[in-house]
């Protein structure tokens, strides 16, 4: 727990300066970084996402903005009490809870809005102050993790422990790696590919880290990749889907979400894309579908994103457009259940 | 047969005429004649007071007996009556002295003696008027009326002292004053609005007591006499004006004899009419007298009328009054005049109020006054009542509010009454617009009202919601920073929002 003590501190600092305001009779105001698309820019050095700097402020005298501000400090205190007792709340909590105190947010779009201004505000990741998402995805590997939360104090977990991966926890996420024999971290997207991978004991032959995104990777699940990334000193592949969608998965373990864009050490600019891309689908005659509109809509967004700039990347996406096709992962069963370990990714990761 | 018929033809007196047509002026039942006969004598004693320039105090009493006969008592501290009038002015149908140009409540004589004819015919009782001027000491007489010659029976007259200067009227009548009760109350509450410096008491039976008016001390200006306008001039008119001074020449004449015409205003008109300024009015014969009156009528250039022989009840007591009877918000005043229809000076002033004492209706209520007397009957032939239908209201009203009221007060040298009973005023076209453009405005303001009193009732809880808002953020402040006690905010917040601090 020693590590969460410094966002108590922050918190109640901001407490402090807030309640002094009032009782000089000021209305309190803060400023918050703004996360704006306008302030958000793509970092070349860092090839990722990163906040500029301009703030926006929020002014409790303002009947605009009273009632946002109120909700941030209810959700600091929120934060504050789950640190306290060494709880954690998911996201769809924080929003239950707000009822029970008058605070109510219009949906949870709202209260993860303000999670993520609290975030920004005070300069730390949502996982410090007590708050994971519901979606678990799950890990599985050769790695010996050492836990931090209550009544877990030292205990060591092997990852290979469950045959069905580990859950991506707060508890799994506070605790630190102690040794592995991977070399490698590979992050797949589909559930489907996940279970193929461990069955066919592919941790073993590559020696890997199975990571299971289950689309849009999490952000605690880019946290921990990016800390056994940094830790152990693995590099990170990434396995999608052959389509806009699934390339863009990849993108963002890379180079980082806008959402995310006040929250550092996320981004994986090392991390490499293994496919599917639109040559893969061509090269194995993979079973494919026509894009639809979306789809390519979706390319063409894709194609004007800062985060695409580079020619590979264009020209990854200007594949796409050429083909017109897409295919999921488990196209490759089309081949034989071992096609994938057997043929497909001994090419990509050697 | 032709000698027997001839033999039927035989003139009646006005008594006569209204003996026989007394529902014309208000006497068809025993209900709708006992509020008459109050009606009519408040009334008198308010012309009366008017013109004493005293703050009137008129109490009326009404005693009933064996059910059908009452007797109504109204005394007031006006002018008194002289001597001499007394018996006419009681006893004489048709005689009075408002027969001139300015804003009265009586008209042309028809008031109290139509009560005492009727107290006579249903009774057999006379009317008993004690009086004082400021030149006696107080008479008190018993007066008939003779129907067929339509002349006084004095049966008694004795002196009696009166302490103060007024007029005690008593007159006995076949009424129903369990019937009429209402309306006798809903009258003098109405007129206390309309005349609100008088102060106006009722009793009835001995058993219940009401005053109404006594609104305010201040006493309105006295209208004052005014000549006729040239728009009023028709041929009857012209020839009794030309009658009383037939050596003036035609110029000095139109200029003496009429308002909104000086002399620049009467050469130019006789000019235009090809008339001979030079020539004397009495010259003229009947021909040139009509052609002159037609032509003063149909002359678009004249002023519009003098307002001094008017006298509204103005927008502060009005609203004043309103507030004080009904507990009302009053929303606006309106006013529209000084005109003229057929050359007789009016103004239409309006009040639009709202109440939890007034009917809730999606058309406003009406409350009708000509020449500051309320009108409670007849209103589907009311021109103000008929004009009110066609306003769109719900333009102006939003639902939410109801308990709506317009006061109406047409006041004229003249009122166009349908009927001998004064109950309700005619359709006269120009006067129409004119209530038309006075309920719009009403109606503009009504709207500006309750779209204010939607913001400030918005702002209301906006004060609240944000009170409630930034205690809340007090309190998590405090939980964050850790500390047990949340500090004070309503002093910041009503600063914000500019309220005083004990609202
Ligand atoms: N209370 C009163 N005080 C003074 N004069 C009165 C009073 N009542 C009646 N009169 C006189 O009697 C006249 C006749 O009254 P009325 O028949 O009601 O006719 P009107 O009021 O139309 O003139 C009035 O014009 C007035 O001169
Ligand atoms: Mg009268």
């Amino acid at each position: 727990m020693s590590d969460m003590s410094d966002p108590i501190k922050s918190l109640t600092e901001l407490g402090k300066k807030i309640l002094s305001s009032i009782e000089d009779g000021h209305f309190p105001r803060i400023e918050i970084p703004a996360r704006s698309t306008e302030n958000i820019v793509f970092d070349e050095q860092t090839e990722q996402f990163i906040l500029g700097d301009s703030r926006t402020t929020r002014d409790s005298s303002n009947s605009k903005h009273i009632r946002s501000f109120m909700q941030l400090m209810w959700i600091a205190s929120f934060s504050k009490r789950l640190l306290e007792s060494g709880r954690t709340s998911s996201l769809r909590d924080l929003y239950y809870s707000s009822e029970a105190f008058g605070v109510r947010f219009k949906d949870q779009a709202e209260s993860d809005r303000l999670l993520s201004d609290l975030e920004a505000l005070i300069e730390y990741p949502r996982e410090s102050l007590g708050f994971f998402p519901e979606e678990h995805s799950s890990i599985y590997g050769k790695v010996i993790m050492r836990y931090t939360v209550k009544g877990y104090e030292d205990k060591e977990v092997d990852l290979t422990i469950s045959p069905d991966g580990l859950p991506i926890g707060p508890a799994l996420l506070s605790a630190s790696p102690v040794r592995t024999d991977a070399k490698l971290i590979l992050a797949v997207e589909s559930g489907g590919m996940f279970s193929r991978l461990i069955e066919t004991r592919c941790w073993e032959r590559f020696d890997c880290i199975l990571v299971h995104l289950g689309g849009q990777a999490p952000r605690s699940t880019r946290r921990l990749m990016r800390r056994l990334h940094d830790e152990l000193h693995l590099p990170v592949k990434i396995f999608t889907d052959g389509d806009p969608w699934g390339m863009h998965i990849a993108r963002v373990i890379i180079a980082g979400s806008a959402n995310a864009a006040h929250i550092r050490d996320l981004a994986i600019p090392t991390a490499e894309w293994i496919g599917v891309n639109a040559d893969d689908i061509v090269r194995y005659n993979l079973p494919c579908e026509d894009m639809n509109n979306r789809d390519l809509k979706r390319l063409d967004e894709l194609s004007k994103d800062s985060r695409y700039l580079s020619d590979d990347w264009q020209s990854a996406i200007e594949s796409f457009r050429r083909l017109r096709k897409k295919a999921e992962q488990q196209a490759f069963s089309r081949f034989g259940i071992d096609f994938v370990v057997d043929e497909y990714l001994p090419t990509k990761i050697q | 047969m032709t000698g027997s018929a001839s033999g039927n033809f035989r003139g009646i007196s006005p008594a006569e005429f209204f003996y026989r047509n007394r529902q014309m002026a208000g006497f068809e039942n025993p209900t709708q004649s006992l509020y008459t006969t109050v009606r009519e004598l408040v009334e008198n004693s308010l012309d009366s007071c008017e013109e004493a320039r005293v703050l009137p105090t008129v109490d009326v009493t009404i005693q009933s007996e064996l059910g059908r006969t009452c007797t109504v008592s109204v005394s007031d501290n006006g002018t008194g009556v002289p001597d001499e009038n007394v018996p006419n002015a009681f006893g004489k149908v048709l005689y009075g002295n408002k027969y001139s140009s300015r804003q009265r409540r009586g008209t042309f004589g028809l008031g109290v003696t139509m009560a005492v004819l009727y107290g006579q015919i249903s009774t057999g009782t006379p009317a008993v008027i004690h009086t004082k001027t400021a030149q006696n000491e107080g008479n008190e007489y018993s007066v008939y009326i003779d129907i067929e010659s339509n002349s006084p029976i004095v049966k008694s007259s004795n002196p009696l002292k009166r302490k103060e200067r007024g007029t005690t009227v008593h007159i006995t009548l076949n009424g129903d004053l369990k019937r009429s009760r209402e309306r006798v109350i809903e009258y003098l509450r109405l007129t206390g609005i309309s005349t609100p410096h008088a102060r106006i008491t009722l009793s009835l039976d001995d058993t219940e007591r009401y005053t109404f008016g006594g609104f305010t001390k201040k006493i309105p200006s006295l209208p004052v006499d005014s000549l006729p306008h040239p728009h009023a001039a028709d041929l009857e008119l012209i020839r009794r004006l030309a009658a009383k001074n037939p050596d003036l020449r035609l110029h000095e004449f139109l200029v003496g004899s009429f308002q909104q015409l000086g002399h620049k205003t009467a050469e130019k008109f006789l000019n235009f009419i090809r008339m001979d300024p030079r020539a004397t009015i009495g010259s003229l014969d009947r021909e040139a007298l009509s052609y002159l009156g037609n032509s003063l009528r149909k002359y678009d250039k004249f002023g519009k009328p003098s307002a001094t022989c008017l006298s509204p009840v103005g927008k502060e007591s009005f609203f004043n009054a309103i507030r004080k009877e009904f507990n009302a918000t009053v929303i606006g005043y309106s006013q529209r005049g000084p005109l003229e229809w057929d050359g007789f000076p009016y103004i239409v002033e309006g009040v639009l109020a709202i109440s939890d004492a007034f009917e809730q209706s999606d058309i406003p209520h009406l409350f009708r006054f000509a020449n500051r007397v309320p009108l409670l009957y007849d209103s589907t032939d009311d021109v103000f009542a008929k004009t009110l239908k066609r306003i769109p209201w719900a333009r102006y009203k939003p639902p939410e509010i109801s308990g709506v009221a317009i006061f109406t007060h047409f006041c004229s040298i003249r009122v166009p009454y349908s009927a001998a009973g004064k109950q309700s005023i005619t359709s006269v076209s120009s006067i129409t617009s004119e209530i038309l453009s006075l309920y719009r405005e009403l109606g503009r303001k009504l709207k500006v009202f309750s779209e204010g009193k939607k913001r400030a009732l918005h702002s209301r809880r906006k004060l609240k919601e944000f009170s409630r808002l930034f205690n809340l953020l007090a309190k998590f402040s405090s939980e964050v920073a850790g500390v047990d006690n949340i500090p004070d905010t309503s002093r910041m917040i009503n600063e914000l929002f500019e309220v005083d601090s004990d609202v």
